[in-house]
């Protein structure tokens, strides 16, 4: 079987195009970080949850007047689907006090209902300033990496337009954690730190899409004149869709296969790596190579790139 | 074609080693499979004493789950290195306190070290170290280093004690960490009661020996205090404080002889005996604690003394509880660090659980001096500042014998016992970060977990199949063997699976059949581009080993970079990731190669093998 053979889209035509979607894409998700902001996990604010699991079906309102009436200050929400609460309230290094006073209060008030508390987490301030910038670092590291090794690997040119592309995927997922953010019950979208280790698998996979393109322009374009750039570029890119499109579509079904069935801890993470990828693969065909097609166009300079198969 | 013998060797030499290195995994979980299929709980305990050095073994060796997965709490814990550095400073003053104050509060929203933190205050105060710290001779730089020695010893004592806590209390396989200067990981699995574990870790256990001071001597002190308090709430600025007050609305103290005292702050929260004996009501405790911390408040106590409150209420006359007032000699008479043994045990007269202490023969003799000497007075027990007992005084202890009573129940005393025997934190430490899965979930998690591995497995591999068809099955080899890797690496180097670490897994599957996607589509383009099927397969290969080659590694490098600077659950999906991309450069180029070179030489493969 196969889908896409034997394309011939003009990509570098259309890329205008393509670079207003990226733009828009960008923009809202700015204005949305700005304005809307993001919800962050408890991992990077600092507190403490609770998930409460009660035997029997019950209503959130009246669980979050029992908290209420016991004096818990926070926001209780419905978590994942069966029965279950997630408490969030302030740090305290004694969960000891939290976790008799919740059990205390709904074991008078929900006699019949037996509940049992399946999880706390608790960050304090310094670890969660500790992790958001242990995340920033890996952030940054990966960028810096990868901008190292594809430059390595290829050319300044080419290792730039692949970060641009990476940071635009992140930003827009980021931008989507921030529209989307607390809209969905099942899906809170909180910046925790699964999603700064999705951040990094979708930084890194992006680029894999990215160095297939690039393999395949390396491979074409040894010995060609400029003028011929537009030519080899888009049959490049053409030439690779189909195997662009089949490795990000094997990903995306694992991606979401885990979004399906792994259970509401892990949602998020996959939330973001299937978005990631998604928006991964547009970038590799649409923003990374059309940024260095246009880079090279307005330095007039040719390519000299280094490794790649002798052939 | 030259390595061939050498490749095929490989992939059964791994392919062998991955197994073997499951095989007690397996064991493990068809034992314990055997075990519940025992009608009586007789039959399966029989069972377990004649198999119990395979089934140890085997659990030895088996591949560990995750805390998140078998239920369990992980703990981070922060020494109080500002409390470790006070306790070295010696002619303390106002202006010292006032120092550490600001210090403390800095370190509580900053991620500085509290020592560069302290160096910096002082630098800006132009006070040098040595004023407090340490000689008079020594600079700046000598005391910081001395002071970070200092706190480094703490860390590393700390964590010796709190593993004896928790050896002694019996947790399986504990695993206590340090990290960075001032920080404990403690993780532990299948714990019953989180509640106790939590008290026996984070009490300092410091205990000492301090003599009560005269009746009329607290009294007046009080007195002292209340005026005070009572000056202070007629600026209408200090308001606040008062409203602070609980005070129990309508209910007289039962034998009030300081009613003809006029009320005050302090005297609507206290109730004072006949005998001299001070009470606080349970629910004002924490009021007067507070009170008793403030520092104007403390001016106000004499220099060598301190108001501490008993560690568990009494029950008086009009059935509800109180806490006993003590005002103490600052300066303790003994300290734990002379205790050699304790032991949980019942009172004399009945049921009330009681701790036994010995001491060594320092202490034995120190403690006879000081028994000898007070004979009729009282002796108060403080563990971490709360007053267990304050018995008098009867005759002079020569044996070194002393016990700690007004304990609640056996598990208290017990808990206490662990903690008196492996001695006394050297600075308080406090929980900073808990994460604590119950057993429950952890069973919906492996739930989960499996779901997933089992759904994206099928669904990969169905997919290669139709998209790929002949060829689709090579890749799907691969991808078995990819996982066995994964686990069994995972097993052998007695790393632990979470959930996160089965994400990591599924995502890997989805991931290492790229490579395959990438060969399969360049050999189809030989294909088209009318070459053999030998020369084909050749050349796929050959040409997409760069482009394999280049996403491997960056892949490899951020989750790298997450297993690095992650912690805890992120870390385990950074390891599966990146056991799985390095199997895959394996699995998905060396394996399918050789799987083809075998249908080649059978003839199984044709142009159309590829789909």
């Amino acid at each position: 079987m196969r889908i896409f053979h034997k394309t011939s889209f003009n990509f570098i035509k259309h890329r205008k195009i393509a670079y207003v979607i990226s733009m828009v894409l960008l923009l809202s998700g700015i204005v949305s970080l700005a304005f809307r902001g993001l919800n962050y996990g408890i991992d990077f604010r600092g507190g403490s949850e609770v998930v409460i699991r009660f035997d029997k079906n019950v209503e959130v309102g009246s669980v979050r007047a029992v908290l209420k009436e016991a004096g818990v200050s926070g926001t209780l929400k419905q978590y994942g689907i069966d029965r279950s609460f997630l408490l969030s309230t302030v740090f305290s290094g004694q969960t000891n006090e939290l976790k008799a006073l919740v059990s205390n209060a709904f074991n008078a008030r929900f006699p019949d209902n037996r509940h049992e508390i399946v999880r706390i987490d608790s960050v304090g301030p310094s670890i969660a300033s500790d992790l958001k910038w242990s995340a920033l670092k890996a952030l940054l590291g990966a960028l810096a990496a990868i901008l190292l090794y594809v430059g390595i690997r290829f050319e300044l040119k080419f290792a730039a337009a692949g970060v641009v592309a990476i940071f635009h995927d992140v930003l827009t997922v980021l931008g989507l954690f921030s529209i989307l953010g607390g809209l969905f019950a099942f899906m809170p979208l909180e910046m925790d730190q699964s999603i700064i280790a999705a951040f990094l698998t979708v930084a890194g996979y992006s680029i894999t899409d990215t160095v297939v393109v690039y393999d395949r322009i390396r491979e074409r374009i040894r010995g060609r004149k400029p003028s011929e750039y537009e030519a080899i570029f888009n049959e490049s890119m053409n030439q690779t869709l189909s195997r662009t499109i089949i490795t990000s579509g094997t990903t995306l079904i694992s991606v979401l296969i885990l979004f399906i069935f792994a259970g509401p801890a892990i949602r998020g993470f996959a939330f973001a790596v299937f978005t990631g990828i998604l928006i991964g693969t547009y970038s590799s065909i649409f923003v990374a190579a059309p940024i260095v097609y246009d880079w090279l166009k307005a330095t007039k300079s040719s390519v000299r790139l280094r490794g790649g198969s002798v052939s | 074609m030259k390595n061939k013998p050498f490749n095929l060797f490989l992939i059964v030499l791994v392919t062998v080693v991955s197994l073997w290195s499951l095989w007690p995994t397996w064991r493990d979980y068809s034992l314990s499979k055997q075990m519940d299929s025992f009608a009586s709980g007789e039959d399966s305990l029989k069972f377990s004493v004649s198999h119990r050095e395979e089934i140890e073994n085997a659990r030895k060796k088996s591949l560990k789950l995750g805390l998140d997965l078998r239920g369990g709490m992980h703990l981070v814990m922060e020494v109080d290195q500002i409390d470790l550095f006070e306790q070295k400073a010696w002619n303390k003053d106002a202006r010292f306190h006032a120092i550490m104050e600001s210090v403390r509060k800095q370190a509580s929203n900053s991620n500085a070290q509290v020592i560069d933190l302290l160096s910096a205050e002082f630098g800006k105060q132009n006070i040098r170290l040595s004023r407090y710290f340490y000689d008079i001779r020594n600079s700046d730089r000598e005391i910081i280093g001395k002071l970070q020695k200092e706190s480094e010893d703490a860390l590393a004592r700390a964590r010796e004690i709190i593993r004896n806590r928790i050896d002694q209390y019996g947790v399986a396989e504990p695993v206590i960490t340090t990290q960075g200067s001032r920080r404990i990981i403690i993780e532990l699995a299948g714990i019953s009661d989180e509640n106790r574990v939590r008290n026996l870790l984070k009490g300092t256990a410091k205990l000492e020996f301090k003599l009560l001071r005269e009746p009329e001597v607290m009294l007046r002190v009080l007195d002292k205090l209340n005026s005070s308090l009572a000056a202070q709430s007629n600026v209408p600025v200090a308001a606040a404080d008062t409203a602070a007050v609980r005070i129990p609305a309508g209910v007289p103290p039962p034998a009030p002889v300081a009613a003809s005292k006029s009320a005050g702050p302090l005297y609507d929260v206290l109730t004072i005996m006949q005998n001299g004996n001070v009470y606080v009501p349970a629910e004002s405790r924490e009021f007067v604690v507070k009170l008793f911390q403030r520092s104007d408040i403390k001016t106000l106590i004499p220099q060598d003394s301190e108001l501490l409150l008993a560690a568990k209420p009494d029950q008086l006359q009009d059935g509800r509880n109180y806490y006993s007032v003590f005002l103490l000699r600052k300066t303790a008479e003994l300290t734990g660090g002379v205790i050699t043994e304790a032991k949980a045990s019942f009172s004399a007269e009945g049921a009330q659980p009681e701790v036994l202490m010995e001491m060594n023969s320092e202490g034995t003799a120190k403690w006879a001096r000081i028994t000898g000497a007070n004979i009729g007075k009282r002796v108060a027990i403080v563990l971490d500042g709360a007053v267990y007992s304050a018995p008098v005084v009867q005759s002079k202890i020569p044996n070194g014998n002393s016990v700690i009573n007004g304990i609640e129940s056996v598990e208290e005393a017990k808990d206490l016992e662990i903690v008196l025997k492996a001695g006394a934190l050297p600075a308080p430490v406090r929980i900073i970060e808990e994460r604590t899965v119950g057993p429950s979930l952890g069973a919906d998690y492996i739930r989960a977990g499996m779901l997933s591995l089992l759904w994206g497995f099928l669904a990969v591999s169905v997919f290669m199949l139709f998209y790929y068809r002949t060829a689709g099955i090579a890749a799907d080899m691969a991808l078995v063997l990819n996982i066995l890797v994964v686990l069994s690496v995972l097993a052998g180097f007695n790393a632990s699976l979470s959930l996160p670490g089965i994400a990591g897994i599924v995502l890997t599957m989805g991931m290492a059949v790229d490579a395959n996607v990438l060969i399969y589509e360049r050999i189809r383009e030989e294909l088209a581009d009318g070459k053999s099927i030998v020369s084909a397969v050749a050349a796929g290969y050959d040409k997409a080993f760069s482009s394999i080659l280049d996403s491997h590694v960056t892949t490899l490098a951020s989750a790298y970079l997450l297993y690095t600077f992650g912690i805890g659950p992120i870390q385990g999906f950074a390891v599966t990731l990146m056991i799985g991309t390095a199997a895959s450069l394996f699995t998905a180029i060396v394996v399918t190669k050789e799987v083809f070179n075998f249908m080649l030489s059978k003839n199984m493969l044709s142009e159309k093998s590829f789909g």
